[in-house]
């Protein structure tokens, strides 16, 4: 079975119409890496972990998986492939358990209840099992989809706003989990408007503004933790000088840098 | 002698039955799953039920006075226009269930066939409408004397009811997938798959009305509407990993701004 890591996109595009949501995007996520996406609503990090999904085609350039390329996700490839979406896609009339259970037997992993149970336990479920998850909470069920999403060990992980409606035991428990799922060896590509929670796992943030990376920042030495020390890209594509900086600094100049574009 | 019972299958055969048999066991497992949910709160047995309740109340109002022949006409039609409104009641709500939780497009990230969820709910489908034409044929044989052959043939008559819902279900099933990922609105089904399965929803009347009638050719036009089947379920299936993706190639839906 084929590699479906590193993700690249090269000058990817997107449009819906005449709406184009995405533009010129260049993106590479390597295994054991955690990259952010940042920006505000409707910039395009949806769209962009929909293509990387392999649920949306690009309009322009390319989404490749692997080395050597694929430009396609069969399905095979999409054994090593988790997504979270922002809703919770989560079948309200199962059990936790059976949620579970049903990809596991769709993935052909029949018969490791114990595997489905020590990942409900991980993610804090271990005593809700047997209960609908029609009624658990909004938070409850973002650690069921993320649970379904780390059966197999997958290689590639899309996680859309996965800090939503958790509480902050559910936040550091997330925490813990992308950073052992990044020990693992596996390329984490993450949305969230949650800059602290970023700022405690990701390896590099991307600020998405209109469609574009407008900046791309990564950690001084590369540990989790640490501040976010190097800006690599500024507006445009222009190398800007290093400049230590916070990730909530890096977004607000991002910010500022897309309405002063706008304006212009 | 033992060598060439030895022999090796044809590789392309050893391939094609690699590919079958993930397909059926996930589109089993799927099927099921749909099942499950469906019996935790048997919400479309009980619509389909109920309907198919009043729809022979009302048939049996309406045309229990008829003289025998036009009975004879007017039987197929009560028996495939339920299908169809059973149909469209089923397929409506099955895909519903996904829309709602967005749950296709999980499925459609898992190492799933795509072909193995056309025939998943291809089969909870026809379960659905075999179901219902299993309460309707006997009693439409009761509340209609011309009606009387489905319970003295039920072979014939169950053949016929089987191929002529899964001849609606192939195009039904296929339709209904493209616009629950299309966040579609329910009345495009309606508007698609009606003009879609009149064929072979006339086909099957035709083939009603002969069973009827003792028709010589009846067998002959059960086995067209058999063929019909196959072209249908093959080109849908073919169609419907296109359909599926082409539609979920709209923007996701907007989040209100924070």
């Amino acid at each position: 079975m084929a590699a479906i890591v590193p993700l690249r996109l090269q000058a990817t595009s997107r449009r819906f119409g005449r709406l184009a949501v995405l533009r010129g995007i260049e993106l590479s996520v390597e295994g054991g890496e955690i990259v952010a996406l940042l920006g505000a609503n409707g910039c395009g990090k949806t769209t962009l972990l929909s293509i990387a999904a392999g649920l949306l085609p690009v309009s322009d350039g390319t989404c490749t998986w692997g080395e050597p390329p694929q430009h396609g996700l069969d399905r095979d490839a999409r054994r090593q492939l988790a997504y979270v979406a922002h809703s919770t896609q989560i079948y309200g009339r199962l059990t936790a358990r059976e949620n579970l259970q049903l990809v596991a037997s769709l993935r052909g992993d029949d018969g490791e209840v114990a595997a489905v149970d020590a990942l409900l336990v991980r993610v804090g479920l271990g005593e809700a099992a047997t209960r609908i998850a029609g009624t658990f909470s909004r938070g409850m069920q973002q650690r069921l989809a993320i649970a379904r999403a780390l059966l197999g060990q997958p290689a590639l992980v899309l996680l859309d706003e996965p800090f939503t409606a958790l509480d902050h035991a559910g936040r550091a428990l997330l925490g813990r989990v992308l950073l052992d799922e990044r020990a693992r060896g596996a390329a984490i590509l993450l949305s969230s408007h949650d800059l602290e929670a970023v700022a405690e796992v990701a390896d590099r943030a991307l600020l998405l503004g209109e469609g574009r990376i407008i900046d791309d920042v990564v950690r001084a030495r590369g540990e989790p933790g640490e501040a976010f020390a190097v800006r690599i890209r500024g507006l445009g594509g222009a190398i800007a000088p290093s400049k230590s900086t916070s990730l909530r600094d890096a977004a607000s100049h991002g910010a500022a840098q897309t309405r002063r574009a706008a304006d212009v | 002698m033992s060598e060439a019972v030895a022999a090796p299958r044809p590789a392309v055969r050893r391939d094609t039955t690699a590919a079958v048999v993930p397909v059926a066991r996930q589109a089993w497992l799927l099927a099921k799953n749909d099942l499950r949910q469906e019996l935790r709160d048997l919400e479309l047995a009980l619509t389909a039920a109920f309907f198919t309740l009043t729809v022979l109340m009302m048939f049996a109002l309406a045309f229990a006075a008829l003289p025998a022949a036009d009975q004879t006409l007017a039987v197929p039609g009560m028996l495939w226009l339920a299908v169809a409104f059973i149909g469209a009641l089923t397929l409506t709500r099955i895909f519903d269930r996904e829309r709602e939780a967005d749950t296709l497009r999980a499925v459609l990230t898992w190492p799933v066939d795509r072909v193995a969820i056309y025939f998943g709910k291809l089969g909870v489908t026809l379960l659905v409408l075999a179901g219902c034409g299993a309460m309707l044929m006997p009693a439409l044989a009761l509340l209609f004397p011309a009606a009387g052959v489905f319970l003295q043939r039920p072979l014939d008559a169950a053949m016929l009811l089987v191929l002529g819902c899964v001849a609606y279900a192939a195009v039904g099933t296929l339709f209904a997938a493209g616009l629950a990922t299309a966040s579609g609105k329910n009345v495009l089904l309606s508007v698609i798959l009606y003009p879609l399965t009149s064929p072979a929803l006339i086909f099957a009347l035709v083939a009603t009305r002969a069973l009827l009638e003792d028709h010589p050719q009846f067998h002959t036009y059960l086995g067209q509407l058999a063929a019909l089947d196959v072209v249908l379920v093959v080109i849908a299936s073919w169609l419907f990993e296109p359909v599926l993706l082409g539609s979920s190639a709209t923007p996701p839906p907007r989040r209100p701004r924070r």
